[in-house]
């Protein structure tokens, strides 16, 4: 990606950055397709966030005198072999998908990875050398691997460690209620999150610390953080929203493999992945599902596939707006 | 060049060693016993015992390391526990070979289907074709391939008997085709994006416009200028693509039945196989960094202008 | 010996394993997804079932011709460990190993006649049952030529038993044969117990009179090798054995396929068939059988209804599969809190409907289990009491033990495989049962195989599903003895009962046939009455589909060589 140089205007711009952004804003929304996929995006998670509000059933309750069903006005996407209504397991699966792309982007991409990449592109030498290095090592595993390792390993000690305080501590529910899934699927994804971001930042850092403004702040004196908060990092902020509108699509993906092998979020919690890896048998009935039973297969499937379609249409959009000179 | 060639080589090697060292640690981190799961769960403790002790478990981890890391120099990558008594390499080795073999295919898919089309819709710029190409593009993209393989299966082999359901018949057989479609596919995506922009790109340029304006062919100016320059930056889209492929198609392959190297390495995680892993890792790091190396080196020859520092 | 099958039974795909596990002869039907080769092949192959009934040979009508010799049949199956037999322990290795070698006796299909001459012609137990002596055959060769005789079972079970051989199973299966131990300790290199009498007569020696005995000889750990072969070649040597099995190896490329060829040194009839291929790679069984790459396949659940549709095409094809001799269960570690307490087992036995889990969720594939022992296993007995669902009852046993309030109730957490096979249905079933009719909520905890087994041998799991037991002989003992006596190493969960360790222990001894099995069946009457676990359910009826031109394909409750009867009428 050609990097976007700091023109003047930009340095100039940064007091009324409020206008800068109001104006991409009018862009974006000029791209219909994409302003439609936004609002696909917004409807799918709010679907999600209100989950609890609009289901229709409870998502772990069987009705073992209704299973697998077709869509019916008391079930609207049919019910699986367990007699569970589908349409309020794809709900919370949804829940499931938000809170695990949000979680691993705000501390894997955006927390490190950003910190991470101003750190090293600032200061270069060693401190970058072996930054680079070590995601260079991590990087060099095939991604999903890594993160199924990860996973398998991390889990038990994890799981392990929350009942401890559980137990010491009296506070309830942290295994019940997933935060443990959360966090090792949070962990186990770092790695697929962490390094192209910091990338990313720290090629616009190495570009922007020469920039005459920003010498120009060195010399007058002012403290490295300030510089780097708030005279570098708001010009790499475009970069950044593109960089994560592509990459929340990986995620929600990543999420669905690591539960379909069972290793992501733990039964009866809902997730997409969850459902598909239940329904097909873990791949194995998959051709039977979708001949016999679609529905169960694409309910939850049709949700990733928008989910994906949509970030990368908004992505794009983002990308033409944001950075009018990258192709 | 010739010393960043030599700088990024002797790299390699520390990175080789700090990868298998992150495995040995995940190894000895993770729960679950590569000695009590071969000998099954009617193991007493004494056999267990003497299982870790002839695996060589019960040595500290530096040790295990540097005893490792002799032997791979050596050439000797060990013994697969899985596997009892088989050298890792044996294992290992056909099934990269199958992996490769299916992306390759796949790839092959992708530029034939991708490269075309993409240059095809950057042309019909302005035109209701070119949005059209690019969305069913995105579309076939965005579906995830626990759709894509049983769909595939269900209609071209279940319905229609054109080609075999599933399995692994080698590189010209009939049954690599609907796998090299699945993963071939949405990679042709990505180069319809690529190619398209590179296109768009091209076509701007004053070069283009003069061969037109010089009364060249519109066949000539699409194929000695316009489509071969777009290609350039293609060449780096296409490593990535190779690179990211080694790690092998997971799901696919578990779906079509496939041998392949990522099945295998998923398999080792489960069975806790360290050997395998490690060795695996080894070599996928080691061919990711080859590649990438290739790859910077080729765009070099390409495009005089680019320098390596 | 696979005791532990992963729950299969728990499975939305039950009905394919069980076929496996019958003998169809695809451990990779969509049931097993290739990534769950370690639990799965466990899972899917029994290692010695006994088969109490006949074989129920597949519908097939042979034609009017008589069999015919050649073609190749296919099938699915899994990747496996080994096909080295004395480094056999799982049943997907098992089941190619049986065709390609043999030993003394092998399991028979008969209910008065367990165990067959396979390559002994006959034996006799002598003194007072710790000496038996076999016969081999007459002219028996290995599939090179060369003849087979008592010196070389002789250097066969010693180098099973050889610590080099690394067999983890040797001791298990031989160790009963003086001086074997030794062997394996690494402190002799032959074991006196076993004399070479002349070429053709062999004479074990073992320490105590043990019934059972025989019944190890049957497992691939006891199989003979050819010396020369083995020695000659190195570790590799199992690329290209020399056997003496009714086929031979011809070609095994790991993950990809294995290639059998006819034997025609076998000592009996020689196979009809060519060739058997095993796919090993996986895939979409059914789909595959539809295409007719492969020529039988169990039918996974997903499939059970199109399949049973007397319009589809595929229901000419349909064949049932007696059922294995297996329990599933959910177990409790009876020295943990809440399940220190009989009262809250029986009342989670009490609540939970099998019967309509049964009915809807497996499509009546799986028979509700209420005892221990399987019907049509000796010793089974129908007049066990079984905890049946009983939503009323329960509530009141709840009420009765010392957890009935919420509050103060310790948390549970049910741990069940969460990789290989599929994700535990059942579990989640039984588990919204005992909230629905008991309020009571608990957590299930989903791990890897690798650490489902450690955190089981360790005793760390306070409720475990997702497992069965399969019969390792046919005997009682190997459900009531192994799995509740209060010291025996696969009692989990540590149930101790001092009339259950009397019972058992009189019935080691016991001579009285009828009277040893009343021991067995007064234990397992105290052991279902204190719901020492919460069984689920019994091997299954299942069913497979067989191609129309596979003719004599048997399937059986225990795995045998079945290929060197099959013909393809095409």
């Amino acid at each position: 990606m050609t990097s976007t140089t700091p023109t003047s205007s930009i340095v100039q711009d940064l007091p009324k950055s409020r206008g800068h952004w109001r104006n991409i804003w009018a862009n974006f929304r000029r791209r219909r397709l994409a302003f439609v996929s936004l609002i696909l995006i917004s409807f799918i998670y709010l679907l999600g966030i209100f989950a609890p509000v609009i289901q229709t059933h409870d998502y772990q309750e069987t009705n073992l005198r209704e299973t697998q069903q077709g869509p019916s006005t008391d079930h609207w996407f049919g019910t699986d072999r367990a007699g569970r209504d589908l349409y309020t397991r794809v709900v919370w699966g949804i829940q499931t998908t938000v809170i695990i792309t949000i979680t691993s982007f705000v501390t894997g991409s955006l927390f490190l990875g950003v910190s991470i990449g101003l750190v090293a592109g600032y200061f270069r030498g060693w401190i970058d050398a072996v930054i680079m290095r070590v995601g260079e090592v991590i990087s060099a595993f095939p991604d999903i691997l890594l993160i199924i390792l990860l996973a398998a390993t991390l889990r038990p000690r994890i799981t392990e460690f929350a009942r401890d305080v559980e137990d010491s501590t009296g506070i309830s529910g942290l295994v019940s209620s997933g935060i443990v899934d959360y966090v090792v699927i949070g962990i186990a994804l770092l790695p697929l999150s962490w390094f192209g971001m910091m990338r990313l930042v720290r090629g616009q850092v190495l570009v922007l610390r020469d920039a005459e403004y920003v010498q120009a702040a060195r010399a007058m004196g002012t403290s490295t953080p300030r510089i780097l908060f708030r005279h570098i990092l708001p010009n790499v902020v475009s970069p950044i929203i593109v960089s994560v509108s592509f990459g929340i699509g990986a995620i929600a993906l990543s999420e669905v493999v690591l539960s379909f092998f069972g290793l992501g979020v733990q039964p009866p919690r809902p997730s997409l992945g969850v459902m598909i890896g239940e329904v097909t048998a873990r791949g194995g009935a998959s051709v039977s599902v979708l001949r016999d039973h679609p529905e169960q297969l694409l309910a939850p499937i049709i949700v990733v596939w928008l989910l994906i379609f949509s970030w990368n249409i908004v992505g794009d959009a983002l990308n033409d707006v944001l950075n009018p000179r990258a192709r | 060049m010739l010393a960043y060639i030599v700088r990024r080589l002797l790299w390699t090697p520390v990175l080789l060693a700090l990868a298998a060292f992150f495995v040995f640690f995940m190894g000895t981190f993770a729960p679950g016993d590569p000695a009590e799961l071969r000998l099954g769960n009617r193991a007493t403790p004494e056999r267990i015992e003497r299982e870790r002790e002839r695996l060589g478990l019960d040595d500290p981890i530096p040790v295990r390391y540097f005893r490792y890391v002799g032997d791979v120099l050596k050439g000797d990558f060990g013994d697969s526990y899985h596997y009892q008594g088989r050298p890792v390499l044996e294992i290992i080795a056909p099934r990269l070979w199958v992996s490769m073999q299916l992306n390759i295919a796949a790839l092959i898919v992708a530029i034939c289907i991708g490269l075309p089309l993409g240059f095809y819709a950057a042309k019909k710029q302005g035109t209701g074709r070119d949005p059209a190409i690019v969305i069913s593009m995105l579309i076939l993209y965005a579906m995830p391939v626990f759709f894509t393989a049983p769909f595939l299966i269900l209609f071209f082999a279940v319905k229609l008997h054109w080609v075999p359901a599933s399995g692994w018949g080698g590189f010209f057989s009939l049954q690599i085709i609907l796998p090299a479609l699945t993963i071939g596919i949405p990679g042709a995506a990505v180069f319809v994006r690529h190619m398209r922009a590179s296109t768009l790109e091209v076509i701007g340029q004053e070069y283009v416009r003069t061969a037109h304006a010089k009364g060249m062919s519109n066949f000539v100016v699409n194929y000695r200028h316009v489509a071969r320059n777009a290609l350039l930056p293609i060449l780096t889209i296409m490593g990535f693509t190779l690179a990211g492929m080694f790690g092998g198609s997971l799901i696919v392959e578990l779906i079509y039945g496939i041998p392949g190297a990522g099945r295998l390495s998923l398999d080792a995680i489960f069975q806790r196989d360290f050997p395998v892993l490690t060795a695996f890792v080894l070599l996928g790091a080691g061919m990711l960094v080859l590649a990438n190396l290739v790859i910077d080196v080729a765009y070099t020859i390409v495009d005089p202008r680019i320098r390596l520092q | 010996m696979r005791r532990i099958i992963i729950g299969m039974a728990l499975s939305l795909v039950v009905v394919a394993a069980v076929a496996c596990s019958g003998g169809s002869g695809s451990p990779t039907e969509a049931a097993a997804p290739p990534t769950s080769t370690p639990p799965s092949a466990r899972a899917t192959q029994p290692a010695i079932a006994p088969d109490l009934q006949d074989d129920s040979k597949s519908d097939v009508s042979a034609g009017a011709s008589g069999p015919t010799q050649g073609g190749i049949f296919n099938t699915l199956w899994s990747d496996p460990p080994t096909l080295d037999p004395h480094l056999v322990t799982d049943g997907t290795s098992y089941g190619i190993v049986i065709e390609v070698f043999s030993g003394l006796v092998r399991l028979g299909s008969d209910t008065s006649n367990p165990f067959e001459p396979d390559l002994a012609e006959s034996w006799s137990v002598l003194e007072g049952g710790t000496v038996y002596e076999f016969k081999l055959r007459n002219g028996l060769t290995f599939s090179n030529g060369d003849p087979v005789t008592a010196q070389d079972f002789k250097w066969s079970f010693e180098r099973a038993a050889h610590p080099d051989t690394a067999s983890t199973v040797a001791e298990e299966f031989l160790g009963d044969i003086v001086g074997i131990h030794d062997i394996v300790e690494g402190n002799a290199t032959t074991a006196e117990g076993i004399e070479v009498v002349d070429e053709r007569t062999l004479r074990l020696t073992i320490d105590a009179p043990k019934a059972y005995f025989i019944a190890k000889l049957t497992y691939p750990t006891a199989f003979v090798l050819n010396k020369n072969n083995v020695e000659s070649l190195g570790r590799n040597w199992v690329d290209e054995p020399v056997s003496t099995g009714p086929f031979t190896l011809k070609e095994y490329r790991i993950g990809q396929r294995i290639r059998l060829a006819r034997n025609d040194n076998f000592w009996d009839r020689p196979a009809y068939l060519d060739e058997v291929v095993f796919n090993l790679a996986g895939g979409v069984a059914m789909a595959m059988y539809e295409n007719d790459e492969i020529d039988v396949t169990g039918v996974g659940l997903a499939d059970l209804e199109r399949v049973q549709d007397p319009t589809e095409e595929l229901n000419k094809d349909l064949v049932e599969v007696p059922p294995n001799f297996a329990v599933s269960y959910v177990g409790f570690n009876i020295n943990e809190a809440p399940f220190d307490d009989a009262n809250f087992r029986q009342a989670l036995n009490h609540a939970v409907d099998k019967q309509l889990i049964a009915d809807q969720v497996f499509s009546n594939l799986v028979k509700p289990a209420y005892g221990i022992i399987p019907p049509g296993f000796p010793g089974f007995s129908a007049d066990i009491q079984g905890l049946e669902f009983d939503p009323e009852l329960a509530q009141d046993l709840l009420n009765q033990s010392s957890y009935a309030d919420a509050g103060s109730r310790p948390r549970i957490v049910l741990t069940v495989p969460g990789t290989g096979g599929s994700p535990g249905l059942t579990t989640e079933v039984v588990a919204d049962m005992w909230r629905q009719n008991l309020g009571i909520e608990i957590e299930i905890q989903q791990v890897e195989w690798a650490t489902y087994i450690q955190d089981l041998h360790r005793g760390r799991l306070q409720a475990w599903s997702g497992l069965s037991w399969q019969a390792d002989y046919p005997d009682p003992q190997t459900f009531i003895d192994v799995l509740f006596r209060s010291t025996s190493a696969i009692n989990y969960g540590g149930y101790a009962n001092s009339q259950v360790d009397e019972y058992v222990v009189n019935a080691q001894t016991e001579q009285d046939a009828t009277k040893r099995v009343q021991y067995y069946n007064d234990a397992e009457q105290i052991v279902v009455s204190e719901a020492a676990w919460l069984p689920l359910w019994w091997g299954v009826d299942s069913k497979a589909l067989v191609k129309p031109w596979v003719q004599d394909y048997a399937f059986s409750s225990l795995t045998i060589a079945k290929f060197k009867d099959v013909w393809l009428d095409k």
